[in-house]
């Protein structure tokens, strides 16, 4: 027979044919003809080749078979999991996206989420710098002000605790880097709202690896070690400028200053080490299979004593029963997460340490560390000044935090498919995340920060609880009369979050204990539907009724439906048999989605809470004399008509590919409005039982456009370059604020340091919530701000609050990602640029310490350093409000370039590789680095360049 | 699992209808009554605080209360660089103001806390719950309490606002939009209420730290006193008739040093017989970062010794103006006791707020006892009480009526200011004759006697020598100070609470 493509009609040469269960088979030729012989009636005729969908065919006999094979693209046919079940790329109807591990960000990589920073359009992944520290993820920019911003995680089909898990820097470490199989980003409501009250933030599944059948023995190990250094510090006085300026200043004492020359930031910073081992083995058999990984990272901070260590485990077992119609797995995860925690305090100190100090002094009874003392007292321990900045190396080497957190993820998952009805599926998700704390800080009696008579000591312990049961039935078939396949889902979940802690404190030379539970639960029912229309039209519709027991019975129970629809035009014959288009789809979905991650768990419920600690009062006398002390209780502020948080979403987007895939992408636009906006806003005063209260009040507009391009620039079997770009453009707005009508209403944010109670952000209705507010600096005719001069903006003579204005904001108008992967044989290159367009930062660190008062100017007789901007404002007291202050902060950064080659062998393969994180920076803030996520540069813990060795292994 | 969704605190908080299951949980309501005074929030000495709008210790009600009476006048300046807390000093406050704002909201607080107290101590709300018998009658003392803590701060709102909010246990919690009072309306609350309560609340000196008689007299006392500023109606003579009832009621100026008033053990060491109603401060049991220990800490700077002080370390930058040193003959050297000043290291002229070092330091404030020692306790709180009222304040507004010539004897004023000054020299020298008693003398001895205890802007506001009288260092925000217009008698209703609530309309001039 010939074999042709079925979309052309022409032959296709080197077509496999294989019959099924046997070594007997053959190619086709150059023409696309193939002779089979040696084959009997009833025997499967398998046609499979590379970019086509394979065919199977029963051999009834015939002298001539000739197939038609259609074209396939592997993108389009990927499985994407979406929630509570799974399409294909093609079929998906929201704005979703799939993020493989041959995508990922390379290195030494601790904290799962920094795998995928800036590889999605949409997604704002803020890294931090602490060893195992949590990065901020931004989908969509977040839609709420006091509610919580940060994505649902869903790891293997548990969602994670919102509020996170105590003790731990990241709780998202739990989850092997190396073990992830692939994430998927669920942006728009279409795709997220099956999640509910929960999903306003969108949703991110994460997947970990399994196991595949029918697989060998296989065994893998996997080395990374990293180097890591800051790459610049904060500009500060150094010890002669320093002098200079004391010596100037009016009123100052020149003799308390000391003789050395110290640079106070690098003693608290040093090159860190960190290594990563990972060995992994599994096996597939017929119908289990078994894939175990042990990790073991040790990442040091670069500041000194912070340590980051895991140790972990990470089981997946599949078994198939009954003629594979039932799938068991069990996934285990158990993870031993410990953590010294540095005083990040030192960060502050060291940059206002008095440079002319010595960092040790012989005499000192402090430890021999040098402190600013004189005081009175005849014990030389309580000499110390209280109000002076403490030893910033004193401050890292006379505490000891040390925590452990040990933590189980797993669940168990059982899928039946229906025996008598194959197109029907039952599946069963059974999961539990449990940890516990136990951690115990402590400071010798030698240290200055102590003020009692006894060491401090702090022990902590705490337990997280989350358990889930859901389960679902699922529904395919397919309707030949009106050429429709369907694809319906409905189930039910229940989750309860359980946090308990215990603290025992040394408190005014005593212990103190302190005890909390908060525990919450959220019980939810849920379908969908989807329809694909004559392999064209896509219409799908989600629901979800979510109970949270956060709120009254009345408003307890709320709805988040979404209707999305696609339009495969790619399968239109006017497109089909274009060879410009490889794909062609558009998208269109509403939904509604929710918040409820609102701190508290009572915030409906009058309850009342006693003192504890020190917070009694005095009534009268007891009978021997002493005075009598009573405990209070408060009842607490609560709205008792609290309630969903909602946000609607509109999104549309286009899925294309072009030249055969070669070039592919997708652009999704969105608009979302959230209403009834858990908000802690001013309460009218007098109407509730505090000054603020987290309420539903105002809403806020958000837009955005999201460009993700991928392109397969070259394609040979020796040569690879694929690039993958992604832009994103957001716009978030508040569009109301209060009850009250006043246009100029508005709640000052952002607290900065440098006195109490000073806020340079506000929340108003039309600006960003990350805006900034403050003066309008005057200059002078050689650029230089004049001190203490301001536009007079209300022309009333005097500069007061009323002269503030709003001005630019912390978040990006827009940011991009651009990926480059080339490989060339046995070598592979890659590297990522990540960058941030639009963003402003206040820049605290010179705000707080550039005015000589700030060093000068002190409670006790000690000195403070300070910034070196300083040397240019020449300002005397502090400009806090001055926009000068707020600075571009655009940036670009080449954040990873990797390089690996791999050394096949017959019985390990050996690939080894370099890479470098974090290498530079293009930008003109000026300070340590202008990713800075709430906009206010401040103790910022600055991020490492890193460079990674690695070896892996397998066997 | 819908069951499961009911869900109610499981550790030592507690739903309402489970905590008035223990009788004790009234007395200890009543307590928070008292600790929203002293304290800022249910840890001592942070950690769960009543309000969220500024830091913690800095939302302290007498901290606060301190900052309104004081800060604004020639008796203290300070030079933090927190918020807009200089503009009080300057006159330039605006509506925008968080400390303004945060007393706003802090008064309010505790309208609400006690409107709270009484609606759950209600006849109707006992009889559920099966109260009675000697709790139902200790309830009853405890309501009268509640309704002068209400009295109190609704004064404080009257004085610093004058057209709040008006609430009372009629009103319910939520997110309603209270209704504004105006000071006239307000005024008749205020003494209506305490004269309710005069005849229901333990007898004088019944329990030291909770409010009696004799505060309820004071509290109408002083109401009256300002009556004219309030009303625009005076009503001296009944400043007298309670005045009269607080003088007779047995409290003495005793026999001890002036400083005793202000030091560690002030409430056993003689000078509790003159106080009337402290609000009380404990280093151990007591703390906070408001409060006494605001004003000890924050006035101890420069050259003093945190240890002469009671405390392990000054906070500095609150002093004061020449203009309040010269109040005193011979300055900060005089021969008058009461004159308790730090100078050395010190200018006396205030030339810059920011300058520490300029203004003396004000020593009046300490935690050590009449020995000099502090409580065995090392860590940064105090033992000493705040005097809210005492008998010397008394004698003053009865003496004050008189020079007014608003009736009263003027020899019983005259010994009444004779005993103040004889304390104060510790000898007759410097007494006064009734040729003396003049509405200028008595303000300038009210500052001399009552300074720092949160009187000064209320009394310059009766003699109209706030704003458009009156010149110290730094008023109007200039060196030498100048006068500002007068609607600055009032505090502005905060910006924020205007933007929430619709029924509110400013304060004129704002």
């Amino acid at each position: 027979g010939t074999v042709t493509e079925s979309a052309t009609g022409l032959p296709v040469p080197g077509v496999n044919i294989l019959v099924k269960g046997t070594t007997n088979g053959t190619t086709t030729d150059f023409d696309g003809n193939y002779t089979v012989s040696n084959i009997n009636q009833g025997d499967v005729l398998v046609f499979s080749f590379l970019g086509f969908s394979s065919r199977e065919i029963t051999f009834a006999g015939q002298t001539n078979l000739n197939v038609q094979l259609d074209e396939s693209d592997a993108a389009l046919e990927e499985v994407v999991l979406i929630g509570y079940g799974a399409t294909t790329r093609q079929d998906a109807t929201g704005a979703v996206e799939k993020i493989s591990p041959a995508q990922f960000n390379r290195g030494a990589v601790v904290s799962p989420e920094t795998l995928i920073a800036g590889k999605s359009a949409g997604v704002r992944i803020t890294p931090s710098s602490e060893p195992g520290g949590g990065s901020e993820i931004r989908i969509r920019g977040g839609s709420s002000l006091s509610g919580n911003n940060s994505p649902l995680i869903v790891v293997d089909g548990i969602p994670l605790d919102q509020r996170g898990v105590q003790g731990v820097r990241n709780q998202l470490n739990a989850i092997n880097p190396d073990e992830i199989e692939d994430f998927v980003i669920l942006k728009d409501a279409a795709a997220t709202s099956i999640y509910g009250s929960r999903a306003s933030n969108g949703v991110i599944l994460i997947t970990t690896k399994k196991g595949s059948l029918e697989s060998d023995f296989a065994m893998d190990y996997d080395i990374k070690v990293a180097f890591g250094q800051i790459t610049d510090k904060v500009d500060v006085l150094n010890a002669a400028q320093f002098r200079d300026i004391v010596t100037n200043a009016p009123g100052t004492n020149p003799a308390l200053l000391g003789n050395a020359d110290t640079d106070w930031q690098d003693q608290i910073y040093r090159t860190s080490l960190g290594a990563i081992h990972n060995v992994t083995v599994s096996e597939g058999f017929d119908s289990f299979t078994y894939r175990v990984n042990l990790n073991r990272t040790d990442q040091q901070g670069v500041l000194k004593t912070d340590l980051y260590e895991r140790t972990a485990i990470n089981a997946t077992l599949t078994q198939d029963l009954f003629d594979k119609n039932l799938k068991i797995t069990l996934n285990a995860k158990g993870i031993l997460d410990q953590n010294h925690f540095a005083d990040q305090g030192a960060i502050g100190a060291a940059v206002s340490f008095d440079p002319t100090q010595p960092v040790y002094d012989p005499t000192s009874p402090f430890g021999g560390y040098f402190e600013f003392r004189g005081g009175s007292d005849p014990d030389p321990l309580r000499t110390e000044f209280r109000q002076a900045t403490r030893n910033p190396l004193a401050l890292l080497e006379q505490r000891e935090n040390n925590s452990t957190n040990k933590r189980t993820i797993s669940n168990l998952n059982l899928d039946y498919r229906f025996h008598f009805l194959p197109e029907l599926r039952f599946n069963l998700n059974a999961g539990i995340d449990y940890s516990e704390l136990d951690g115990f800080e402590t400071r010798p009696l030698t240290s200055a920060v102590v003020g009692d008579d006894i060491a401090y000591e702090n022990y902590y312990t705490g337990i997280n609880r989350n358990s889930l049961l859901d389960f679902y039935f699922n529904y395919k078939s397919a309707i030949e009369a009106i050429d429709t396949k369907l694809d319906l889902t409905a189930g039910h979940s229940y989750q309860e979050f359980y946090i308990g802690d215990r603290q025992r404190f040394t408190q005014s030379n005593e212990f103190q204990n302190t005890f909390n539970i908060n525990r919450n639960a959220l019980e939810s029912y849920f379908a969908r539907a989807s329809f694909d229309i004559s392999n064209r039209y896509l219409i799908s519709a989600s629901y979800r009724r979510d109970g949270s027991s956060r709120f009254s019975k009345e408003n307890r129970w709320s709805n988040f439906p979404s209707v999305s629809v696609g339009w495969k035009l790619m399968n239109e014959p006017f497109l089909q048999n274009s060879t410009f288009f490889s794909d062609l789809k558009l998208r269109a979905g509403y939904g509604v989605t929710g918040n409820q991650e609102i701190g508290g768990n009572y915030g409906y419920l009058g309850i009342y809470t006693p003192s504890r600690g020190r917070a009694d009062v005095q009534f009268g006398y007891n009978s021997n004399g002493s005075p009598r002390f009573v405990n209070t209780l408060r009842p607490e502020e609560f709205d008792a008509n609290l309630k969903w948080e909602e946000l609607q979403t509109y999104n549309a987007g286009l899925d294309f590919g072009f030249f055969n895939g070669r070039l592919s992408g997708s652009v999704d636009g969105y608009y979302r409005r959230t209403e009834d906006l858990l908000a802690t806003v001013p309460v009218p005063a007098g109407a509730n039982l505090s000054d603020l209260l987290t309420t539903n009040v105002g809403e806020t507009v958000s837009r955005g456009i999201e460009v993700g391009l991928n392109g397969i620039l070259v394609s040979t079997d020796d040569f690879n370059w694929n690039v993958n770009y992604n832009i994103t453009f957001q716009d978030l707005e508040i569009t109301r604020l209060s009850l009250g009508e006043d246009p100029n209403f508005f709640i000052p944010q952002g607290g900065i340091s440098g006195g109490v109670g000073n806020n340079i952000q506000i929340w108003k209705e039309g600006y960003d919530p990350s805006t900034f507010f403050v003066y309008r600096q005057v200059y002078n005719e050689q650029g230089q701000p004049i001190e203490g001069a301001y536009v007079d903006v209300n022309g009333d003579n005097q500069i007061t609050e009323a002269d503030k204005q709003a001005y630019k904001k912390g978040t990006p108008d827009y940011f991009m990602g651009f990926t480059n992967s080339i490989s060339y044989k046995n070598l592979d290159f890659s590297f990522t640029f990540r960058g941030n367009f639009g963003n402003y930062v206040y820049n605290n660190t010179q705000s707080s310490n550039g005015f000589v008062g700030a060093g000068t100017v002190t409670p006790q007789d000690y000195y403070s350093n300070l910034n070196a901007n300083v040397l240019q404002t020449n300002f005397q007291q502090n400009q806090f409000f001055s926009d000068y202050y707020v600075r571009r902060a655009d940036f670009v950064r080449l954040d990873n370039v990797s390089l690996s080659y791999l050394i096949p062998g017959d019985a390990v393969n050996v690939r080894a590789s370099l890479t470098g994180t974090n290498l530079l920076t293009i930008t003109d803030y000026v300070g340590l680095d202008p990713e800075i996520s709430n906009g206010i540069d401040n103790n910022f813990y600055p991020r490492t360049r890193n460079v990674v060795v690695g070896l892996n292994f397998s066997f | 699992c819908q069951d499961e969704l009911d869900l109610a605190p499981e550790d030592e908080r507690q739903t309402s209808a489970a905590v008035f299951s223990n009788p004790a949980s009234y007395e200890q309501f009543l307590a928070k009554l008292y600790a929203g005074i002293a304290l800022s929030g249910q840890q001592g000495p942070a950690g769960q605080p009543d309000l969220a709008g500024l830091d913690e210790g800095f939302s302290n009600y007498l901290r606060l209360y301190f900052s309104m009476q004081e800060l604004t006048t020639d008796e203290a300046v300070i030079g933090w660089n927190d918020g807009t807390i200089a503009n009080l000093h300057a006159q330039t406050w605006t509506s925008g103001n968080e400390f303004i704002r945060t007393m706003y909201s802090r008064i309010m607080y505790q309208v609400a806390l006690t409107n709270e107290f009484l609606r759950q101590t209600s006849d109707e709300a006992l009889s559920d719950r099966g109260v009675d018998g000697q709790l139902r009658t200790d309830i009853q003392n405890y309501r009268a309490e509640a309704r002068f803590l209400r009295a109190l701060s609704y004064w404080h709102a009257l004085d610093l606002f004058g057209n709040p909010p008006f609430i009372t246990e009629n009103d319910p919690i939520g997110a309603f939009l209270p209704q504004q009072t105006d000071s006239q309306s307000l005024f008749a609350f205020i003494e209506s209420e305490l004269k309710a309560i005069e005849n229901q609340i333990l007898p004088p000196r019944h329990t030291y730290g909770r409010a009696d008689q004799a505060a309820v007299w004071m509290l109408l006392s002083k109401l009256y006193l300002n009556a004219e500023t309030y009303t625009g109606t005076p009503r001296y003579a009944d400043v007298i008739t309670y005045t009269t009832k607080v003088i007779e009621a047995g409290y003495e100026i005793p026999d001890v040093p002036y400083q005793n008033l202000f030091l560690a053990d002030n409430d056993r060491n003689g000078a509790q017989k003159e106080i009337i109603f402290p609000i009380t401060f404990d280093a151990l049991n007591t703390q906070s970062y408001g409060g006494m220990t605001f004003i000890i800490h924050a006035s101890v700077g420069g050259t003093m010794v945190p240890r002469d002080f009671g405390i392990d370390g000054g906070w500095a930058g609150l002093r004061t103006t020449q203009q309040f040193v010269d109040k005193f003959p011979g300055g900060a050297d005089s021969d008058d006791t009461r004159a308790l000043f730090h100078s050395d290291g010190q200018t006396k002229e205030v030339l810059s707020i920011g300058n520490f070092n300029h203004g003396y330091a004000v020593a009046k404030y300490k935690n050590v006892n009449v020995n000099g020692n502090r409580g065995d306790y090392p860590a940064g709180f105090v033992d000493t009480d705040f005097p809210m009222f005492r008998l010397a304040d008394a004698y003053l507004m009865y003496a004050e009526v008189v020079a007014r010539n608003q009736g009263g004897d003027v020899s019983k004023a005259v010994g009444y200011i004779n005993e103040l000054r004889e304390r104060a020299y510790g000898n007759p020298s410097q007494n006064i004759s009734a040729g003396d008693l003049t509405p200028t003398f008595i303000l300038n001895e009210r500052a001399r006697e009552l300074y720092w205890e949160a009187h000064r802007r209320t009394d310059l506001i009766r003699f109209n020598q706030f704003t458009e009288n009156g010149i110290w260092a730094f008023k109007g925000g200039v060196p030498q100070g100048s006068t500002t217009p007068s609607y600055r008698n009032l505090m502005p209703i905060p910006a924020s609470d205007l933007g929430v609530n619709t029924n509110l309309t400013q304060n004129p001039g704002y």
